[in-house]
């Protein structure tokens, strides 16, 4: 299913191997919504939402494997920044750094599978038998609504 | 360097043709508070700040506003897919297409050409940040704007999630400030 994380059971949070005594190591197992809902709604912070009005962020469907497969790219292509940009002001903060690691290495996992199946999204994923890196459509090019890259 | 990767930030698909929804998004891709200006005022700034923790969070939000860049231009294309020379005119775009055509020119939403003199650039870390801060929350109101505009949840749905985007750098550069008014900036 679109968003399932189930085939990724990384235990990165093993806190017997830090100091629960540091506010900051205790306190970011709670900061952090999952990465489906945080690339929804793009922001991965639980205190750092602010909706507009009473609006709901968009849900998205997936028209098949190809896309769900892209979603899950986009997900974790997400995440990955949102850690960026904090750890860049907090690079201290070890367990946001062991989280920014989960989802680099889930990043990863994923476009390499995209790349083997359907094609490459990074210039240096292009290993086909023939150069297909322009053929693939780009992302601005809608073709009816199953196509984003 | 810079290096492309072939996905937008965020997935949009815009299935419906809406010109003056269009002719409104070019705010955000060549107007004062838009994308490009923010990609550009963060790009160059980045450059004197006085560490590696500022230099660092200019560089990676400058790179995601550009990709934001990316995704308002994929707005306005999809929006006038199969468009007529007459709903171009009918929608206030005539003008637009005098001088452009079909192609997607970096101006505001009344046709006015992108200037860089939107952006600041002061050699200041406390200023520089301070427009940067100022500069979120204007791209934050422009898109609550557009949003009231917008009757499309396609279009709503990809603009919800650029407006939390501003929300979130806002922050960011709030805690940059923080940090070098304590180093004693």
């Amino acid at each position: 299913m679109l968003f399932d994380d189930n085939n990724f059971d990384y235990n990165f949070f093993n806190l017997a191997n830090f100091n629960l005594t540091d506010p900051i190591l205790t306190m970011n197992d709670d900061k952090l919504v999952s990465s489906k809902e945080g690339f929804l709604r793009g922001n991965m912070f639980k205190n750092e939402y602010v909706p507009y009005k009473n609006m709901t962020y968009k849900q998205l469907v997936s028209q098949n494997e190809k896309e769900e497969l892209l979603f899950k790219v986009m997900e974790m292509n997400f995440a990955v920044n949102d850690l960026n940009l904090y750890l860049d002001i907090h690079p201290e903060d070890r367990m946001m750094y062991e989280k920014f690691k989960e989802y680099t290495n889930k990043l990863i996992a994923y476009k390499d599978e995209y790349a083997k199946k359907y094609g490459p999204l990074c210039l240096e994923e292009t290993d086909s038998d023939n150069y297909n890196w322009y053929k693939n459509p780009w992302p601005w090019d809608n073709q009816g609504g199953s196509m984003y890259v | 360097m810079f290096k492309y990767m072939k996905t937008l930030n965020y997935p949009i698909d815009i299935k419906k043709k809406d010109l003056k929804m269009a002719k409104y998004l070019y705010t955000q891709f060549g107007g004062a508070n838009s994308e490009l200006a923010a990609a550009l005022r963060y790009f160059s700034q980045k450059f004197t700040m006085p560490d590696d923790i500022g230099a660092s969070l200019l560089n990676d939000i400058a790179t995601e506003e550009l990709g934001h860049v990316e995704m308002i231009a994929t707005m306005i294309k999809q929006l006038t897919k199969n468009a007529s020379v007459e709903e171009l005119k009918a929608a206030g775009l005539g003008d637009m297409y005098s001088e452009h055509g079909y192609g997607i020119y970096p101006a505001n939403a009344s046709g006015v050409p992108f200037t860089i003199t939107y952006v600041a650039v002061t050699g200041d870390p406390l200023a520089d940040i301070s427009e940067d801060m100022a500069a979120e929350q204007k791209a934050r109101a422009v898109y609550e704007n557009l949003i009231d505009l917008a009757t499309d949840e396609d279009v709503i749905g990809v603009l919800l999630f650029l407006r939390q985007r501003e929300i979130i750098h806002f922050n960011r550069f709030k805690e940059l400030f923080k940090y070098y008014k304590k180093k004693g900036y």
